[in-house]
């Protein structure tokens, strides 16, 4: 009698052990979805710079943009964290506006952690700014690179308002103020200063990348024509470290650290809008979008500067 | 030969307080078991968010630094503090019994009427991780060893006592 009451205790315990565990394990499940950003599980962050370079957030629907405070948080948080030991930066962007380039690229030169460029398909003009403070780059061979100039341009529609008999009334305090508006052609004069501002930001753009990239002046002066480069040739005039890709830029990591090389990915979570934009705009690829774009560009023409 | 053939006097049997290094290794069972099967998937959690420390002052720099880890760890830690709770008290109000206890035959009476569930969760506040509970991780063991019945103090409050069968 009493052995029986003994055994029954054990099994009573028993299922009341194993219902608190199936609950841990219940609970558990439920923290981590809600934490699930907190925790990493890798040593290696892996930051996308991918679409035009932007310091806004804001994208058009379908299209990619590389917000600069994003990314720089994105780094920041890799930087504070012990566990990330190196920090790889996946990048496939034509570039973008200068001043966010930069952004990005003084926050990866405040890291302590070693920084890797991974470019993709492209990483020109600013993005190649981005990648050219990073420790080392890593390209393919049909990656293009470099095209380290800067790029003005806006539609001047004057001639069209003039066929439409509209008048650009002129009222300005300052004689430079309405530089660039598209309702009146450039002066001479105007052009020359422009064209001043653009020498300045391009020397900026060279002096940056030949002291990223520990080159001389001169040198990346002569390659900076604006002029893209393949990986091969890249890497032959010093833009580029390793030919490669992922594995490549692992390797490096785990060559350098000793470490074995286990990515986290630090990406913004993905809404119901963003799928659809993306879908989006790989269909518009097809239909020619792009032309459609371009006409709406017309009557919202602005000046943009791009590195 | 039984006890009747050799007409001895009848066996008798007392609850006394129960001996306390049966009390404490009957705890130490119920951590294990508590870490084995119950904190398991909690550790996992904790493990992907605190790298692999030398020492416990590098933990605390890690977490003064990693501010929302610092809150997860937090919130982790106090689920893991209800569930050992939980399992004290469901065992204790069910069983009399905690697993330990049952390894080493010792149980929980109440000194008032039956056992209630609020005397077993003031008996197991001791586990709660927030101040001023925690203290009662040093002040329980001193009032165990310096009382006559070898009550701690939670078991004092709680009206409870551990005890175990003794045979005369």
């Amino acid at each position: 009698m009493k052995k029986n009451n003994v055994k029954s205790k054990w099994y009573s315990a028993i299922i009341i052990i194993a219902l608190l565990a199936l609950l841990s394990f219940i609970v558990s499940g439920f923290i981590s979805l809600f934490i699930g950003e907190d925790i990493q599980d890798g040593n290696v962050a892996l930051i996308t710079v991918k679409g035009i370079i932007s310091s806004e957030d804001a994208a058009g629907f379908g299209s990619t943009v590389a917000a600069s405070q994003t990314i720089v948080d994105f780094i920041e948080d890799a930087d504070k964290s012990p566990k990330i030991k190196a920090i790889i930066f996946e990048i496939n962007s034509p570039g973008g506006s200068p001043v966010a380039s930069e952004e990005i690229a003084n926050a990866i030169k405040m890291t302590n952690k070693t920084t890797i460029a991974w470019i993709r398909e492209m990483g020109t003009s600013g993005a190649y700014w981005i990648a050219s403070s990073c420790d080392k780059i890593v390209a393919s061979r049909a990656s293009f690179t470099g095209s380290i100039g800067v790029i003005a341009s806006y539609l001047e529609v004057s001639g069209f308002l003039e066929d439409h008999n509209v008048t650009y009334e002129r009222m300005i305090a300052g004689k430079y103020k309405d530089i660039g508006s598209p309702f009146k052609p450039l002066s001479v004069e105007e052009k020359r200063l422009f064209q001043n501002q653009l020498d300045n930001l391009h020397n900026y753009f060279i002096e940056t990348v030949a002291e990223n990239r520990n080159l001389p002046k001169s040198k990346v002066k002569e390659i900076a024509t604006g002029m893209f480069y393949l990986g091969e040739e890249a890497k032959r005039l010093g833009l580029v470290d390793v030919l490669g890709g992922k594995e490549e830029a692992k390797t490096i990591i785990k060559n350098k650290l000793n470490i074995t090389v286990e990515l986290v990915e630090y990406r913004e979570e993905t809404g119901l809008l963003d799928i659809l934009g993306e879908l989006s705009a790989k269909q518009s690829f097809f239909v020619g979008k792009g032309i459609g774009d371009s006409l709406l560009d017309t009557k919202n023409s602005k000046l943009e500067i791009w590195t | 030969m039984t006890r009747k053939g050799l007409n001895l006097p009848k066996e008798r049997t007392f609850k006394g307080p129960a001996l306390i290094w049966k009390r404490v290794l009957a705890f130490l069972a119920d951590i294990l078991v508590l870490n084995l099967v119950v904190f398991f998937p909690f550790k996992k959690i904790l493990s992907k968010m605190i790298p692999d420390l030398k020492s416990y002052s590098e933990a605390y720099n890690f977490i003064l630094a990693n501010q929302s880890y610092s809150k997860v760890i937090v919130l982790v830690s106090v689920v893991m503090a209800l569930f050992a709770i939980l399992y004290f008290v469901l065992l204790q109000y069910k069983l009399k019994q905690t697993i330990g206890m049952m390894l080493f035959n010792i149980s929980v009476i109440s000194e008032i009427k039956k056992l209630s569930v609020l005397q077993c969760i003031i008996r197991s506040i001791f586990l709660i991780p927030i101040f001023p509970f925690f203290l009662l991780w040093i002040i329980d063991p001193l009032f165990m060893i310096f009382t006559k019945t070898n009550q701690r103090l939670s078991e004092v409050l709680s009206k409870t006592k551990t005890v175990e069968t003794y045979i005369i």
